[in-house]
Formats: C-alpha cells, sequence, structure tokens
C-alpha cells in the first residue's frame, strides 16, 4: 500500500531546502557574502541574511531550521510579576559572572540575563539590535558603524555611551583582563564616533561578527560592562554582581548559596522582563536537585545537563513539564594508540591494511564490542543516540544517519570476538588487564562499558576515576589505556572534527613526549587534508561529502570507540511559561518567562 | 592557670602553622594543573601561561610558600584563584556562619536526644528500655548521613510539603526560616554523634554508679533522681566532654557530604571545592581555620574539665 504523504510535511521539507541553498548562494570572495550594503545595514538583519551569515562563518545547521524552531509562537498576554525560583544543576558556586572570566555556559546563563550585548539573535533568527539601534557596513565589510540605543542605563543609573563600548573591546583585547582576547583578534579598532555611535574597524570581512562576536549570549568578548561601576566596585565585586544594561539586576549573591535577580525597571523595552525576581540556587548532587524540585523550592532547573537517571522521574510528575532536544556533541571512549595490546604507530594506510595489524585488530574488537543501544539504555536511561563519529545529530545536514550501517566500528559481537582471537587473546584469554580512567561522575556509564566488554569479549577492564584536573593532565599527556571523555556545544563540524580528529587539534595529546609520540590519539593524512580543506568550501553539497568522508574515516579507522550523542532536558514546573522563543539551546534567557 | 593557658595558645599555634605548612607543600604535590582544567574548553594555553604568571604560580615553591606566610601573618589569607579571584577571608567568613549554625543545631539535636538515653540506658541497665536505646543507638551509628538526609528530603520536603528541601537563611532573615532550613540536615548529622554520646554517657555512668561514695549515699537514703542527677552524672562527664569536643570540631570541619545534600556552602563544601578545583589559597585558608577549630576545641574541653571536676588544676 503507497503510503500517504503529509502535504505540511513534504512543505516544511521544501522551505527547509530553498532556505538552506539560499544561505549558501554567495560567492565567498564577496566580503559582503552576496548581500547588499543595506541588508547588511540594521535596524534588524532578516532571517535569510541571518542565515546566510551563519553559512558564511560556518555555524549553520539544519538545526536551525526545524520547524518549532525559531518559529517563536505568539504570546498571549501573559500575567506579569512573580518570584521564580531555580536550581542550577551539577555546579557548587557560581564563580563569577564577569564576562571577561566567564568559562563556562551554566555562567553565561546567568550573565545573558544581566549583560546586554550590541546585537542578540532570537529565537526566530532575526538578528536584532540589542544596545545597537541601527548600523552600517562599508562596501568592503571591513568598517561597521553602531547607532547605539539612547536613554538606556546601567543598573547604578550610569548612562549607555559608546565609551563604554570602547571600553569593553579595549578591556576584552587584554590577554591580562580577558581570557576571550582572541575573540576580539580581527577587530583591530573601536572608536566612538559622538555619544551613540561607535566604529569598529576590522583586518578583513568577518561573516560571524553580528551574529557571533557581538551577539550578548555567544559573544562574550563584547558583552557590555560598565566601566563606572568596574572602577568603584572593584574586579571581585563585580564578578559576584556584575553591573549591566540587562532585564535583571544582580541583588544579593552569596557564592555557593544563593543569587538574586530582579527586574530592572529601566529596562530599555518596558514590556520586559515579565518576572519580578528570580532566584538562583546552585545545587551540586542529583537527589537533592529532584527533591527541591518536587517540595516546590525551585520550580525550574538551569546550569549543567540534568542527571539522565532522574528524566523519567521528572516525566512521571504530573506537575512537571519535561523538554527533550537533541544536543549537539558526542561522547567517547578513547583507546590510547601507544600502548599495548592496542598500539598503532601508523594510520596512514588503507583501512585492509590496517586491519592486519594486531594493535589495530584489537581496537576495531574493543570498538564494535560495545553494543550502544544497551549502554544508552543501561547508561543513559534510554535517552541519547548511538554515535559512530564527531558529527551529531543538531549538525543536521552534515550528520549522517546512515553511518551506524557503514562503519566499521558497528556493532557485530562475532566479528568482534573473530578480531580478538586473530590478536591473539582467543575468548578475552591472556588479554592484559588495563584500566580506564574516568572523572567520578562518569563512573557508572563506564562501569556499563567495562560490564559489556566482559560480558562480549571476557576481557578485563579495571575503572580508575580521578578528578577532572588529573584526568586532563593526564588526557593531554597521553597517560592512560583507556580514557572516557567527550564533547559538548558542538554545532558545526569544525567543533568535532578540527578540535579533536586532526594531528593538529588541540585536544590530541597536546602535552605528550613528542620524541616517542609522532601524534597523540590518531592521525591520518586524508583526514586532516579533508578537514582543512572542508574549512573553506563554501559548495554545501561538497562540504558535506568532506565531512561525511573525514567522519566516516576516523570511525572505520577508530580514531576512538563512539559511544553517543547525549540529549538537551528542560525541567519546569507547569506554572512556568517558557516561550519558545526563549529556548535558544544553551541558554536560560528568562525575559519572557511567566508564571501562571 | 593563666601560664597553662598561654602555653596551650602557643602550642596551638604551632600546630596550625604546622599543619598550614604541611598542606601548603603537599597540594603543590598533588597531581593536576587548575589552570589548565579552568581553561579546558577555552582551549587557549597562552591563556593559561598568563594567568600563571599573574598569580604567580610560576615561581619556586618555597618562594610562592615565603610569600603566602608574609601575608598570613598580616591576616591576609589570599584570594580564590577562580572566577573574580573573591578573597579567601571572605569565602570562609560567609561559610563559617553556616556551618557553626549547622554544627551548633545538630549539637544542641544530639544532646537533647543522647544525655536521656544515656542516662536511662544506664539506670535501667539490662532492660527493656536499655535494649530499646542501645538498638536506636546502633541503628543511627549505622546510617550514612547522606542518606538519613536524603531520606528525610523525600519524606518531610518532597512528599510531606513540611519544610524547605535544601538551601540555608541566616537568623538575620528570622528564626523559623533559620530553623526550617536546618532541622533537616542537623537531624541527618546529629543522629550518629548522638549515638556515640548516648553510649559513652551509659558506659561513664555504670562505672560511677557502681563506685563506693555512691552506695553509701544510696544506703544513707538520697532520692534517686538527686544521686543520679547531682552525684554521678557530674563525675561521668569527663569522658563525655573528650568525646564531645572532638565530635564538634568534626561536625565543623567534616559535614561536607550534608552540605552537599543540602546545598549549604559551608566550611567543609568550601575545603572539597576547593580540592577539586586546585584552588590552592581556599585549601590553605579553609585548612588554617579547621586546624585553628580542632586545636582550640581541644583546649576549651580541658578548660571545661577544671569547670565539672573542680579537682582538676592547671598549672
Amino acid at each position: 500500500m503507497k503510503k500517504k504523504t503529509d502535504p505540511l510535511l513534504e512543505q516544511e521539507k521544501t522551505r527547509i531546502k530553498e532556505e538552506w541553498d539560499s544561505a549558501y548562494d554567495y560567492d565567498p570572495r564577496d566580503p559582503l557574502f552576496s548581500l547588499s550594503q543595506s541588508e547588511m545595514s540594521g535596524p534588524t538583519l532578516s532571517r535569510r541574511s541571518v542565515l546566510r551569515l551563519m553559512a558564511a562563518a560556518g555555524t549553520l545547521t539544519v538545526a536551525h531550521l526545524l520547524p518549532g524552531v525559531g518559529m517563536g509562537s505568539a504570546q498571549a498576554a501573559a500575567k506579569k510579576g512573580g518570584v521564580l525560583n531555580a536550581g542550577w544543576a551539577g555546579v557548587g558556586e557560581l564563580r563569577t559572572l564577569d564576562p571577561a572570566q566567564i568559562n563556562q555556559v551554566l555562567l553565561f546563563q546567568v550573565a545573558s540575563n544581566v549583560l546586554s550585548g550590541l546585537m542578540h539573535i532570537d529565537a526566530q533568527l532575526v538578528a536584532r539590535g540589542d544596545l545597537a539601534l541601527d548600523w552600517t557596513v562599508s562596501a568592503d565589510g571591513t568598517e561597521y558603524v553602531f547607532a547605539l540605543r539612547e536613554g538606556v542605563t546601567f543598573h547604578n543609573g550610569d548612562k549607555f555611551t559608546a565609551d563604554d563600548v570602547v571600553f569593553t573591546y579595549n578591556r576584552s583585547k587584554d590577554p591580562q583582563k580577558s581570557i576571550h582576547s582572541r575573540v576580539v583578534s580581527n577587530i583591530i579598532d573601536a572608536s566612538a564616533v559622538d555619544d551613540y555611535h561607535v566604529k569598529l574597524k576590522l583586518e578583513k570581512p568577518q561573516a560571524s561578527l553580528l551574529g557571533k562576536t557581538l551577539e550578548r549570549s555567544a559573544g562574550r568578548a563584547m558583552t557590555i560592562v560598565s566601566s563606572g561601576a568596574l572602577e568603584s566596585m572593584g574586579l571581585q565585586q563585580y564578578g559576584l554582581t556584575p553591573v549591566g544594561t540587562g532585564p535583571f539586576r544582580v541583588t544579593a549573591h552569596t557564592m555557593g548559596q544563593q543569587l538574586v535577580l530582579e527586574k530592572f525597571d529601566n529596562y530599555y523595552d518596558p514590556d520586559r522582563p515579565k518576572l519580578d525576581k528570580i532566584t538562583i540556587q546552585p545545587i551540586i548532587d542529583a537527589e537533592p536537585l529532584a527533591g527541591a524540585m518536587e517540595a516546590g523550592d525551585i520550580q525550574i532547573i538551569g546550569g549543567n545537563p540534568v542527571a539522565p537517571e532522574l528524566v523519567d522521574r521528572f516525566e512521571s510528575n504530573p506537575d512537571l513539564v519535561v523538554d527533550i532536544v537533541p544536543a549537539p556533541g558526542f561522547q567517547s571512549v578513547w583507546i590510547n594508540p601507544w600502548r599495548d595490546p592496542f598500539k598503532v604507530s601508523n594510520f596512514d594506510k588503507p583501512i585492509d591494511e590496517l586491519k592486519k595489524d594486531k594493535g589495530f585488530k584489537v581496537r576495531l574488537a574493543l570498538a564494535k564490542a560495545i553494543d550502544r543501544d544497551r549502554y544508552i539504555h543501561q547508561a543513559q536511561f534510554g535517552r541519547g543516540v548511538p554515535a559512530y563519529g564527531t558529527i551529531n545529530p543538531a549538525m543536521g545536514f552534515f550528520f549522517d544517519d546512515s553511518l551506524g550501517d557503514r562503519s566499521e566500528q558497528r556493532f557485530d559481537l562475532e566479528e568482534a570476538r573473530q578480531l580478538l582471537a586473530d590478536a591473539g587473546y582467543p575468548n578475552g584469554e591472556g588479554f592484559p588487564k588495563l584500566e580506564i580512567k574516568c572523572t567520578p561522575s562518569a563512573r557508572r556509564e563506564v562501569q556499563v562499558i567495562k560490564n559489556i566488554l566482559k560480558t562480549n569479549l571476557n576481557v578485563d577492564i579495571g575503572v580508575r576515576t580521578m578528578d577532572f584536573p588529573v584526568l586532563i593532565d593526564d588526557f593531554r599527556t597521553m597517560n592512560w589505556d583507556l580514557l572516557r571523555i567527550g564533547s559538548g556545544g558542538d554545532y558545526d563540524p569544525d567543533d568535532g572534527v578540527v578540535d579533536w580528529m586532526q594531528t593538529s587539534s588541540k585536544f590530541n595529546g597536546r602535552d605528550r613526549d613528542k620524541a616517542k609520540m609522532p601524534f597523540g590519539t590518531f592521525s591520518d593524512k586524508e583526514v586532516d587534508a579533508l578537514v582543512d580543506a572542508q574549512r573553506f568550501e563554501t559548495d554545501p553539497d561538497k562540504r558535506k561529502a568532506m565531512v561525511q568522508k573525514a567522519n566516516l574515516l576516523t570511525s572505520d579507522k577508530v580514531a576512538c570507540a563512539f559511544i553517543f550523542h547525549p540529549v538537551d532536558v528542560l525541567v519546569h514546573h507547569k506554572s512556568v511559561n517558557f516561550p519558545k522563543e526563549s529556548r535558544i539551546p544553551g541558554l536560560m534567557d528568562m525575559d519572557r518567562v511567566t508564571i501562571s | 592557670m593563666s601560664r597553662y593557658l598561654l602555653k596551650r595558645i602557643f602550642g596551638a599555634l604551632i600546630v596550625m602553622w604546622a599543619v598550614a605548612t604541611l598542606v601548603f607543600f603537599m597540594l603543590r604535590a598533588v597531581p593536576g594543573d587548575p589552570l589548565a582544567a579552568m581553561l579546558f574548553d577555552v582551549g587557549d594555553p597562552e591563556a593559561a601561561e598568563v594567568l600563571r604568571v599573574k598569580y604567580g604560580l610560576d615561581k619556586p615553591v618555597y618562594v610562592q610558600y615565603g610569600k603566602w606566610l608574609s601575608r598570613v601573618l598580616q591576616g591576609d589569607l589570599g584570594n580564590s584563584i577562580y572566577g573574580s579571584r573573591i578573597s579567601v577571608l571572605r569565602i570562609v567568613s560567609e561559610a563559617l556562619p553556616r556551618t557553626l549554625s549547622l554544627a551548633g543545631l545538630s549539637f544542641v539535636i544530639a544532646l537533647s536526644i543522647a544525655v536521656p538515653a544515656g542516662l536511662i540506658s544506664a539506670i535501667k541497665r539490662h532492660s527493656s528500655l536499655d535494649h530499646a536505646v542501645t538498638f536506636v543507638a546502633f541503628l543511627g551509628l549505622s546510617m550514612p548521613d547522606f542518606w538519613l538526609g536524603i531520606l528525610l528530603i523525600i519524606v518531610f520536603a518532597a512528599n510531606l510539603h513540611w519544610l524547605p528541601a535544601i538551601g540555608y537563611a541566616p537568623l538575620s532573615e528570622g528564626f523559623w526560616p533559620w530553623f526550617s532550613h536546618l532541622i533537616l540536615p542537623s537531624i541527618a548529622v546529629g543522629t550518629a554523634f548522638s549515638a556515640i554520646v548516648a553510649r559513652m554517657i551509659r558506659s561513664s555512668m555504670l562505672e560511677v554508679l557502681s563506685a563506693d561514695y555512691i552506695n553509701v549515699a544510696r544506703s544513707k537514703g538520697l532520692h534517686e533522681r538527686r544521686l543520679v542527677l547531682v552525684h554521678a552524672f557530674p563525675n561521668a562527664l569527663i569522658p563525655v566532654i573528650t568525646v564531645i569536643g572532638i565530635a564538634f570540631a568534626l561536625l565543623m570541619a567534616g559535614a561536607v557530604v550534608v552540605e552537599n545534600v543540602f546545598a549549604i556552602k559551608g566550611l567543609g563544601r568550601v575545603l572539597i571545592q576547593g580540592i577539586l578545583n586546585r584552588d590552592y589559597p581556599v585549601v590553605q585558608g579553609a585548612i588554617l581555620v579547621v586546624s585553628a577549630i580542632f586545636v582550640f576545641s581541644n583546649l576549651l574541653v580541658d578548660v571545661l574539665y577544671t569547670v565539672v571536676d573542680p579537682r582538676i588544676r592547671y598549672d
């Protein structure tokens, strides 16, 4: 029987394809990315322009184009006021809210409610001025002039002017004052034309300037700080109770105990924020977090991901709402190519040649013996997507959902056992006792992997937990047999393949003894070349082909044993209205949140 | 007595210095680079080196020690190397009242249970009441405090909604907010403590109650209640005070698991977070405070002996 096609679904697919093709339809030599000056200028950037710039910057994913994402529903007249109590999961304290020092997303989730940027991309993927009212861009794409909102004040009453933008830039470019100095390295000058106009001069055209560098959430480096408050409060106090121009102001912060945000009455948008007050408590352990939610002490969870063992419990609670979306990232078990019995000193061979290598047989046997579905069921309580490479479902267009059927790493118990036997360890006999290192929080998951390998291959793997600083030291110096680590926040292929899979990648055994180990975790010339080439490829289909080929190679050659791609879980009480337009991945913008 | 106190105080300071010095060097011997871990996601090795020079962590260890010690002698415990570099003195002084509150209320709850239980158990030795008290005491000793804490949260907060599950409210916000936030963690912490003290009181009382002077007093017709409370109990207190002193000091520094369960940032949690983050100044400062609590608790116990037993005098 012929399957009926859903006309609405077909319409959506057509829309996605059209938007995608339009986004990539530009000449890479054009400093304005085939947009006109008026299209690049303010007071808003259309969705089409934003998608183009994201494509040019390499940050566009199909996830951005999916139905429901970016299609913010019009809010009915919601009740204003009220106090929202939030728990920030998996963290003991909010160490700093100074954007120049923020190194964790959970900190920026808070700062984004207190501080503003020049731009803000909303969930409808329209880039609006935040503190910028309008802007123009020069024909060569290297000069931007922003007209700033007038009448904006900081929480301490100081007027916001162009001098504050210049001050923020000068502070951010100084590595002594900011850990994000590299982010603004392409901006060579910032100057105040007058009180409400500021000019930024770039070294070269930059597609990600408006959407990322100057964006209030993603930017950090150009999140506007108050020079007056910094001077009067000092660095320490400013980090605890920053003064910004955002919808909420910090009225109290006892580090490790509670942070209080209150509505800023003089916010430039009189309709926001809706809430009167937000209290945020860091709650490091899972069970107290659940207890606090069920007791009604908190009504929403932010911060680190919710522990997977709690999700079922929250979903079964009729008073709670659980919203799950794909999260960008991958998790894996790394296999040290410089240690027996899985030593491989040269990956630069065709796969058939590699398979003759005893060390490679063991690597492949281990990777093939991991039943990912079973792992996800037992370790992640059924929530996750089996992974065979760094390219994750959130990367949409680049994700290859057939990889699981084609990869050499696909689960195949008979083949895994045969490989191990061919390597000289039939039924695991004589296999050396090895160790897998992980953080204490990953112990349970690693125990599942250990059990799977014992059951499937009869190999004994010891589990060794260590603090994160020690694990990182060992990881970078290649002092491990097996190691459990992964990556998050990966929306673009570069976040996966560039950061992890190239010989020169920043996470590829950076501090190893290079005389003994010419490469760290993995090295393949073809992968290096493909990854380099895809960074500058503007034809989306060609880029996709390169990315998927590189991904397949890293998978087949077992750069690591890929395990799963995680999901993002938002939990809140049913009385909390968290509009879709606020559901921006990684953020907890609460200016539109209301309580029934 | 004054000479004795001065000697003890001087000794206490030496102990504190020795502990702090040992911890200083041990911390730097422990593997794990705090800055590299802090900036792992940033992925910029230069950023870590800039901070290393800024915080003086590139200097030889003995130079770092000399600078730290000279600052401590001036009352400056340094600044956290994380985030906004809050002063250690501020971090510790914010944590101390919470720990004091938790330890103090745990102490009161524990003694309220332990003293009558221990006395009853001793007076009604081998009776069913004694067996019941003994059973409950061992139950209290066997239950991990974090498990009891989670159980209390599930019952009294999540299900009955009688008390808050987590957090801390200072006394300045009112007695009930302060008390309601502390009662569950205090019960969790105090249960094992009360079991130990109850058993100690029982054992000490049994020894005193079999003394000759008690038999004489009983045969002279002294009322049993007066006999126990006025003549026996004070003499049974010496070993009990020792246990209470040590237990209180442990409570001050060691309730870290319960502090985590109830999201209370006390001294224990400051210490553990500092160790996990390799935040050297915070750990050094917190250890200094904890060692001060231990040595001065012991001193207080010794002074209390002289109050309880006038025969004890120090020269």
